[in-house]
């Protein structure tokens, strides 16, 4: 793995009103690395997730993305720096008046001013990686949320990003349709990508990520290598997390 | 509760830079220029309500509707005088002093009567004709009546503003009124029974009783005296010079005895027109109205939509003097009926810059129809998952192209019923246009009813044109509804 930072993260602040939701959060990470963040409901891992391409307001601190600062950027600015970060999200969000291809073409198009041919091409290998090449021209209400997820990876990737970030993308899932999709990301995962992924999925975590990060109370509260986390954590409520998920 | 506070203000400084706007047109006449005005034009313009035969009543003359009567020969008169050629303006009775008061027209010859409170805003030339007040009663019920004393606690049907409604009210006082704009219409109340009599001048009732064997007419032996009785020619306060010119060419024409001519000249059109009164042979005025009522309705569809999303997004916007802006746009518009706004784009704004009426109605209408879009659009925008809008903006999208392609396709697919009735709507409400004397399906409805002396046949045939294209419409938009369907 190589080890330049790639997103600086410095005293991050969110507060709405009085309630703070992140809590002077000061983290790096780095090209390559692949980091999942557990924790329970209400810990702020979306929040956190959302601040880092900007979805969400801050209220302070410092998000380096290849050293731009995204804290004080103008929604024009951000649209730039978006680009080269994609999002996977809960509920797919797939557009439901194109078809799965043009879900695909339509960021290349608009906003890098690909041409139609070159668009198809990239969405029809990027369909073939996730396996779903033969469903190029359905919309996407004629899929199963499994294949609707993969889509969504898929045209997350069409933007050739330099980040990837996961928002739960397998809580809305079928379970027998879970597999399908963690298989796609932990392939993307070798291929080398930096990803930031919440989920619950402790397997995933054991296996794919090279960090795991425990947030509580709007902190990361404890962070590592997987075999630390699951097998030896130092706090407190990380072992309470643990113990009360894994036992489910 | 702020926000309202804000709201209301915003709404008064409108209000009161409209009644500015107004408040200039009194001083349009301040110096007597209006003669050498007309003349430097070369065209005097003339207010009427053809729906009045003898006085004005419209003809078909080589497919063409032309207005004709006894004040059209009044108006030719006066404008051969001036050296000058003469313009008929056609609206609602109700309105020509409006369009006299706001420059729309230079003269109002509509067989109007000068009453004192007509004179403190108009300028009266001298009468021109001094006609009996008759009673038309359906004939069948002839021998009931003697004169106005048989009308006691009965109902008289009266044209609204008119002198025949304040002498019925003054002169028979137990009887009550029925007012309403048109003649045509009063006879088709007539003959309904919805009222037992109509107090018309003895040309408008001779003319009904010669074309219309089941009504007949009695003298009504009124109190008439003064020279508040009879017709008069109305120009804006201050036209001395105006007056002047009427007043010379009203005495010639009385020295020459010409009204006998002049009517006669009318009867000969009036038989003319009822030769032939199946609705067939005035297909082209029906025509006509479509005509204008399909153009009226496209042209707001068009102006509308453009100018009714601009108001969504404005309402939607977090800029809160632009939404403030979109919000007492649209509350304001469609807090008010659209007569009203027709009324003060054509009369109102026409007082700064002369619109035509049909440009008048266009706007009016549309600018209606944007308030009511924009609320079906921001509805529609609002229907849209946020999670759309955070999957166009996380791939890197703008505001603005995440509107266009992700947000509206999808917000006009859920709107597309709502947007289709206010279309249709469109169709059936565009009808108002009419006061200001568009000449719409409902306008040229009037037209062949005064022509043909008859009232329900038009009726009838205007509400199946109105149902053909309404349907026609309907059915249009409910196919490119199904074409919309595939992605779910």
């Amino acid at each position: 793995m190589t080890t330049s930072p790639l997103m600086q993260i410095n005293h991050l602040v969110k507060k709405f009103g009085d309630n703070v939701v992140l809590n002077d959060i000061t983290e790096t990470i780095n090209q390559g690395d692949v980091i999942v963040v557990i924790g329970a409901s209400g810990g702020g891992k979306s929040t956190f997730l959302r601040s880092l391409n900007r979805l969400n307001s801050v209220t302070s601190g410092q998000i380096l993305f290849e050293n731009t600062d995204l804290v004080g950027l103008s929604e024009k600015q951000l649209d730039k720096i978006r680009e080269k970060m994609g999002m996977v999200f809960q509920n797919f969000n797939l557009f439901p008046n194109m078809t799965v291809l043009e879900n695909l073409m339509l960021a290349p198009m608009k906003v890098k001013g690909e041409t139609e041919a070159q668009a198809k091409e990239t969405a029809k290998g990027l369909l073939d990686r996730v396996g779903l090449a033969d469903k190029a021209d359905v919309y996407p209400a004629s899929l199963s949320g499994g294949q609707q997820q993969r889509v969504a990876i898929a045209r997350a990737l069409a933007m050739s990003p330099d980040v990837m970030l996961f928002d739960e993308p397998t809580s809305a899932l079928d379970p027998e349709m879970v597999g399908e999709v963690l298989k796609v990301m932990q392939d993307l995962a070798k291929s080398g990508m930096t990803m930031v992924v919440v989920t619950h999925e402790m397997g995933f975590a054991r296996e794919v990520a090279d960090q795991v990060w425990f947030m509580d109370g709007g902190q990361i509260a404890e962070k590592g290598t997987p075999e630390q986390i699951f097998t030896n954590p130092q706090e407190a409520r990380t072992k309470d997390f643990l113990s009360k998920i894994l036992s489910q | 509760m702020k926000k309202w506070v804000q709201a209301f203000g915003a709404l008064l400084v409108t209000l009161i830079a409209f009644s500015g706007l107004i408040g200039l047109g009194h001083s349009v006449h301040a110096a007597d220029d209006s003669l050498a005005k007309v003349k430097s034009r070369g065209v005097l313009v003339m207010g009427t309500s053809p729906d009045y035969a003898p006085y004005e009543f419209i003809i078909n003359k080589d497919g063409k509707n032309e207005v004709v009567g006894m004040d059209v020969e009044v108006g030719k008169a006066i404008a051969k005088k001036m050296g000058v050629k003469l313009e008929i303006k056609q609206m609602d009775f109700d309105s020509l002093l409006v369009a006299l008061q706001t420059g729309k027209v230079d003269m109002v010859l509509s067989a109007m009567t000068p009453t004192a409170s007509r004179a403190k805003s108009v300028a009266f030339s001298n009468v021109y004709y001094k006609a009996k007040q008759y009673i038309i009663v359906n004939k069948n019920e002839k021998d009931l009546y003697k004169d106005k004393s048989s009308f006691a606690g009965k109902k008289l049907g009266v044209q609204t503003g008119s002198l025949q409604a304040d002498i019925a009210k003054s002169q028979i006082p137990t009887s009550t009124q029925l007012g309403l704009a048109k003649v045509p219409d009063l006879i088709l109340a007539l003959k309904s029974h919805k009222v037992d009599g109509i107090v018309a001048e003895d040309p408008v009732a001779s003319a009904y009783v010669q074309n219309d064997s089941s009504l007949a007419a009695i003298d009504g032996k009124f109190n008439l005296a003064g020279d508040d009785l009879g017709s008069a020619i109305g120009f804006p306060k201050g036209a001395t010079s105006l007056v002047k010119v009427a007043n010379e060419t009203i005495a010639e024409i009385k020295q020459k005895n010409l009204f006998p001519t002049y009517l006669k000249t009318a009867g000969k059109d009036m038989a003319g027109n009822v030769q032939n009164t199946s609705m067939l042979h005035y297909w082209s005025y029906f025509a006509k109205g479509v005509g204008y009522t399909l153009l009226i309705t496209l042209l707001a569809i068009l102006i509308g939509i453009p100018i009714g999303t601009l108001f969504a997004l404005m309402r939607l916007a977090k800029n809160k003097v632009v939404h403030l802006i979109a919000v007492s746009y649209i509350e304001f518009v469609r807090g008010t009926p659209l007569m009203i706004q027709i009324m003060f784009v054509y009369f109102g704004i026409g007082l700064l810059v002369d619109i035509p009426a049909l440009v008048a109605g266009v706007i009016a209408v549309s600018l209606n129809s944007a308030a009511y879009v924009a609320e079906i659009i921001r509805g529609g925008i609002d229907s849209i998952p946020v999670g759309q809008t955070e999957a166009a903006r996380s791939l890197g999208l703008s505001q603005r192209q995440t509107m266009q392609s992700v947000i509206f396709p999808q917000a006009l697919k859920n709107i597309w019923p709502a947007l289709g009735n206010e279309f249709i709507s469109l169709i059936k409400e565009s009808s108002i246009v009419s006061i200001i004397g568009v000449t719409d399906l409902i306008y040229q409805l009037k037209v062949v009813q005064t022509a043909t002396y008859k009232g329900v046949q038009p009726i009838v045939v205007a509400m199946f044109l109105y149902f053909i294209m309404t349907f026609s419409l309907s059915k249009l938009l409910n196919h490119y509804e199904r074409k919309m369907q595939h992605d779910n």
